[in-house]
Order: structure tokens, then C-alpha cells, then sequence
């Protein structure tokens, strides 16, 4: 009596169970992308892969979706456990940010997709094989070519000297490991600082005094025309501060490359 | 007198090489960075130093300055709280946290009729580790603020100089230059008291209340010059014990010997920061690598 009982108990719990994990079974129908890159994720929503995404990093802030996504931690320090708790059948990591990351996920057997784009082209392979992937490669495909056609490189016999500044206290600014750097060059334009092998150099007052910019791009809303020592560099004197590019658009490899390229070009060449 | 040549001379030596060396060719724009630079560095240097030797008489401790003392770390978090809440400085918030720490640290070292002396570093040190912990969380919070942040807790003289914080900056100096100059008047009491503190009362001075004034006012002095030029650390540890060793234990040389010596010491400081590399170094780093070794010596000797 007190035997099956139990049994009963145990059947009935192992029903219940049963259930439960049926019922994930059907959430998790679809496939689940965890993206710790905030120019993949623009890239996933825009070659249609949002409706995938059930993690994102708390800098991923485009497009509006992204807002009701769960949070896994910040771009640098991400959260293994909430990353795993989310189920994802594929992870996208940016290197060399993010290699620990992907290791700790890696000895979990989870599958990740590295994101490290140190050039255009390297950005263009890297979205025909992430259409691959998922099963989106014509989509993919046609974010290249719409990259592709609109970054065309201008050719300028006399390339403006460009200084970008990041932050201002201290001097923070690009050096020539940036995409940023590229993009310049492109839009007919040459980076005073591309001799720096670095991505965010910190430099000194004097440093940009003596480069004597033709050009400053702003991407922090400090105004700095008002400067103690900068009164006389080329770009001030001749009123071409630019304080209205969107550093988003500069800065992270993805569709809205597009429209950055596009001011960056006007601000260098009009 | 040969000696106090001696450190005048290497003090304007100081200003010169701080104005002349550097990265670009010397010209209009580039002198008056360099005299901010240079003024910078002897207000910071100069205050540092002298507040060290204020505390380290006023507690008889070889070891206070105002980094153990706390109120270093105080000013850097209440001062990286302005950044990350207002995206700028708030002098007010560094005051704010260099009294408010220094304020603890007196409530525990103080017992009836005096300060443990011993428990004033012990007490320090954990405000500092606590005031870390504080600002690393802001760094993590933040997101362009973190070079602003780093660079803050280790000090630079190169920063930026505009309409935005010009007067304040003249004003802060302006004052802690005359609040500096009113604490030099105590330098005989302050000879009194590090003969010993019975001493001291037997000749009537109240020592609760001096220690009070003194160590309140050069935490705000120290509030002061975080907010300008970030947390500078070494200066006002190792250099009042150079200018006790050239000057003995005299007040009235020692303070203001370690004044010119401070601004000496940071002004070369600053003048290696901006040439060693193409970048621009914290200048808290070079004190602290051209301090150790130095410290080391002295004691070795």
C-alpha cells in the first residue's frame, strides 16, 4: 500500500516534469542568440535576425528593440551565468574584449561567433559567414553590398588633416587601430594621429597644437573652441569644429556605417 | 644660507625646464600651456608637501601625509561622484569628501583628552581602501568618464584650461595659497607639540583644538588640490623628510622649504610624464617611480 503510494507520488512528480521541460522544449523552438557586440546586434535586427536575440550587453542601444531585451552585464564584463541562464544556442563575442568570455563559454560547450572586424573586408566576411550561420545569407549578403556600394574611398591629392577627440579630460583621441581611423582616410581625410599603433591614445595639449588639425570632429558634448593655448590651430581659427557627428555611427562596425561615412565625408570635404 | 640658495636655485631650474622641455618647439600657444602647466605643478607640489609636513609635526608620525590620512582618497571619490553625476568636477563634492573622511578618521582615532596616533594611519588606510572600493564601482558605472576617472586618481597637471573652469580654478589656488600662508603662522606651536604634547599643554596651548584646525584645514587644502590636479601621491610623504634632513626640525624652514621642494619635485615630475613617451602619463606615476627608489635611499643611508 505504502509502496505504490510512493510510486504514484514518484510518477505523478515525474509527470509534472515531463511537462515542465516539454513546455521548454516549445519556448525554445526557435533559435536563441545571445549578442555581446553592439554592431552585431544592429547587424542581427537588420539583416533579420532580432526576433533571435534574447540577450544583449547593456551598451547594445540600437535599435528602440534592443530596450526590451534582457541584459547580460556591460561590454566588458559580461555575465557567464546570465549569459548560460539564457539558454543560447549561439553566442556572439567581440574579441580580443571579450576572449575570456569566450573561453569560460566555450568549456560550457556553448557555441559562440567571433566578432573582431579590424577592416572593411574582415566586416564583410564576417556577415556572409554569420548569415551562414542562421540561415540568412541572402539578407546578409545584401547589408554587404549596400556597405560596399555606399563606402566608396574618395581620392584627395591633399588629404585635410582630421583630429577626432573622444573625451576631453583627459585627451582622449583615435590612433591608426581604429575603424574610425579607416574611414577617414576613405572620406578623403588623414588622421593626425594614425602614427599611434594604439585604438584610444590619451595625448597632450601640445601634441595636437603642433599637428595643427585642419579639421576637429568632436564626439563628446564639450564645446572646445574656448581653449587656453588652441586659439590659433588651423581648424579653430578656421571655425571647422564639428560637434555633430554621431559617434555611433562612426564607431561601431554595422549598417549605420553607412550614414557616418556620409557626414564624415561632408565634414571633411565641404 | 648656502642650502637655502641651493634648493632656490633647483626650484627655478624647476620652472625653467618645466616651461621649456617638452614635446613641441616652443611657441606663443604652446608657452602658455607650459605656465599653467608650471603653475599647476607648484601650487599641487607646493601644498602637498606643506600639508605632509603640517601633519606629519602636528601627529608626530614619520608616516601621515594626506594620502594615509584618507582624505586624498576622500577627495577623489567625492570629486569622480561629480564626474559621473554632473560630467565635471564639483570642487564642492571634493571638499565634501576629503572632510568627510577626515572627519571619521578623527572620530576614531580620538580618545578622551587627545588622538591615538597609531589608530589616525590605521583609520586612514581603511577610509582609503573603502574610498576605492567606492570609486571603482563609479568606473565600472561610467562609461567615457573611466579615463577621467583614472587619471584623476593619479594625478595630471596637463588638463584642460577654458572659460569653463578658469576662475575657479584661479580662485581655488588664490585661496588655498592664503589659507597655506595663515597655517605657516602656527609654525612655533607646531614645534612645540612635536617636542611632545604635555609639553605643549603645560604651556597653555590647547591642543585639541589646534589639532582640530590644522588637520581640518589641510584636509580642505587637500579637497582643494584633488579637485584641480587629481590625487598626487609621494609628494607630501617624501618631501617634508628631504627638507627635515637639510633643514632640521624647525618649523619655520621646514614648512616652507618643503613647499619649494614639493613644487620642485613635481614640477620635474610633470616635465618627465609629458616626455618619456608620445603619450601623455599620469603624473602620479612618475612620483610614485622616482619616489620609491628615493624613499628607499633615505632610509638605507
Amino acid at each position: 500500500m505504502l509502496v505504490s503510494t510512493r510510486k504514484a507520488i514518484l510518477s505523478a512528480g515525474l509527470l509534472v516534469l515531463c511537462l515542465a521541460s516539454c513546455a521548454q522544449d516549445e519556448k525554445k523552438s526557435h533559435y536563441r542568440i545571445v549578442s555581446l557586440s553592439p554592431a552585431m546586434t544592429e547587424i542581427l535586427f537588420s539583416i533579420g535576425a532580432g526576433d533571435k536575440i534574447v540577450g544583449v550587453t547593456t551598451f547594445c542601444d540600437f535599435p528602440e528593440e534592443t530596450r526590451n531585451i534582457t541584459k547580460v552585464g556591460d561590454f566588458s564584463h559580461p555575465s557567464i551565468e546570465r549569459i548560460i541562464g539564457l539558454k543560447p544556442d549561439l553566442v556572439i563575442v567581440n574579441l580580443p574584449e571579450q576572449s575570456r568570455v569566450k573561453r569560460e563559454l566555450e568549456k560550457m560547450n556553448v557555441r559562440t561567433f567571433v566578432s573582431s572586424p579590424a577592416s572593411l573586408s574582415e566586416l564583410y566576411s564576417e556577415l556572409s559567414a554569420l548569415g551562414a550561420e542562421l540561415g540568412l545569407q541572402k539578407t546578409a549578403d545584401s547589408l554587404v553590398s549596400y556597405i560596399k556600394d555606399n563606402l566608396q574611398a574618395e581620392v584627395s591629392s591633399e588629404p585635410k588633416r582630421v583630429y577626432v577627440e573622444i573625451s576631453p579630460r583627459p585627451l582622449v583621441t583615435i590612433g591608426s587601430a581604429t575603424f574610425l581611423n579607416d574611414l577617414i582616410h576613405m572620406a578623403g581625410g588623414v588622421n593626425i594621429f594614425a602614427d599611434l599603433d594604439k585604438d584610444y591614445p590619451v595625448v597632450g595639449q601640445e601634441a595636437v597644437i603642433t599637428r595643427d588639425p585642419d579639421i576637429i570632429i568632436v564626439l563628446h558634448p564639450e564645446d572646445i573652441t574656448g581653449r587656453t593655448g588652441w586659439q590659433n590651430v588651423r581648424a579653430i581659427k578656421d571655425g571647422r569644429v564639428r560637434t555633430d557627428l554621431d559617434p555611433d555611427h562612426l564607431m561601431r562596425p554595422g549598417p549605420r556605417l553607412v550614414r557616418g561615412f556620409k557626414q564624415l565625408k561632408a565634414a571633411i570635404n565641404d | 644660507m648656502t642650502k637655502t640658495a641651493l634648493i632656490i636655485i633647483i626650484f627655478l631650474a624647476a620652472i625653467a625646464a618645466g616651461i621649456l622641455v617638452g614635446p613641441a618647439p616652443l611657441e606663443s600657444q604652446i608657452l602658455q600651456l607650459r605656465i599653467w602647466r608650471v603653475v599647476l605643478g607648484v601650487f599641487a607640489g607646493g601644498v602637498l608637501a606643506f600639508c605632509g609636513c603640517l601633519l606629519q609635526g602636528l601627529f608626530g608620525n614619520p608616516l601621515v601625509e594626506p594620502y594615509t590620512l584618507g582624505s586624498a582618497s576622500g577627495a577623489a571619490l567625492g570629486a569622480s561622484v561629480g564626474i559621473l553625476i554632473f560630467g565635471a568636477i564639483n570642487p564642492a563634492l571634493a571638499f565634501l569628501g576629503s572632510l568627510g573622511v577626515g572627519f571619521f578618521v578623527y572620530v576614531v582615532a580620538r580618545i578622551e583628552g587627545g588622538i591615538l596616533r597609531d589608530r589616525l594611519i590605521l583609520a586612514g588606510v581603511v577610509m582609503s581602501f573603502l574610498c576605492s572600493s567606492l570609486v571603482m564601482i563609479i568606473m565600472v558605472m561610467g562609461g567615457r568618464e573611466l579615463y577621467e576617472v583614472l587619471y584623476l586618481l593619479m594625478g595630471y597637471l596637463g588638463t584642460i584650461i577654458d572659460a569653463t573652469n578658469r576662475t575657479m580654478i584661479i580662485a581655488l589656488i588664490v585661496v588655498s595659497l592664503v589659507l597655506a600662508a595663515l597655517l605657516y603662522r602656527f609654525h612655533r606651536e607646531l614645534d612645540i607639540i612635536s617636542q611632545g604634547t604635555e609639553t605643549a599643554a603645560s604651556l597653555g596651548i590647547n591642543i585639541q583644538r589646534f589639532s582640530l584646525i590644522l588637520f581640518f584645514s589641510s584636509a580642505l587644502l587637500v579637497g582643494m588640490t584633488v579637485s584641480i590636479v587629481g590625487a598626487i601621491g609621494f609628494v607630501g610623504l617624501i618631501v617634508p623628510h628631504v627638507s627635515r634632513l637639510l633643514f632640521g626640525p624647525k618649523h619655520r624652514f621646514n614648512l616652507a622649504a618643503s613647499f619649494i621642494l614639493g613644487a620642485t619635485f613635481l614640477l620635474f615630475a610633470d616635465m618627465l610624464s609629458r616626455t618619456i613617451t608620445v603619450y601623455e602619463l599620469p603624473v602620479g606615476v612618475v612620483t610614485s617611480l622616482v619616489g620609491v627608489p628615493f624613499f628607499i635611499y633615505l632610509y638605507r643611508k
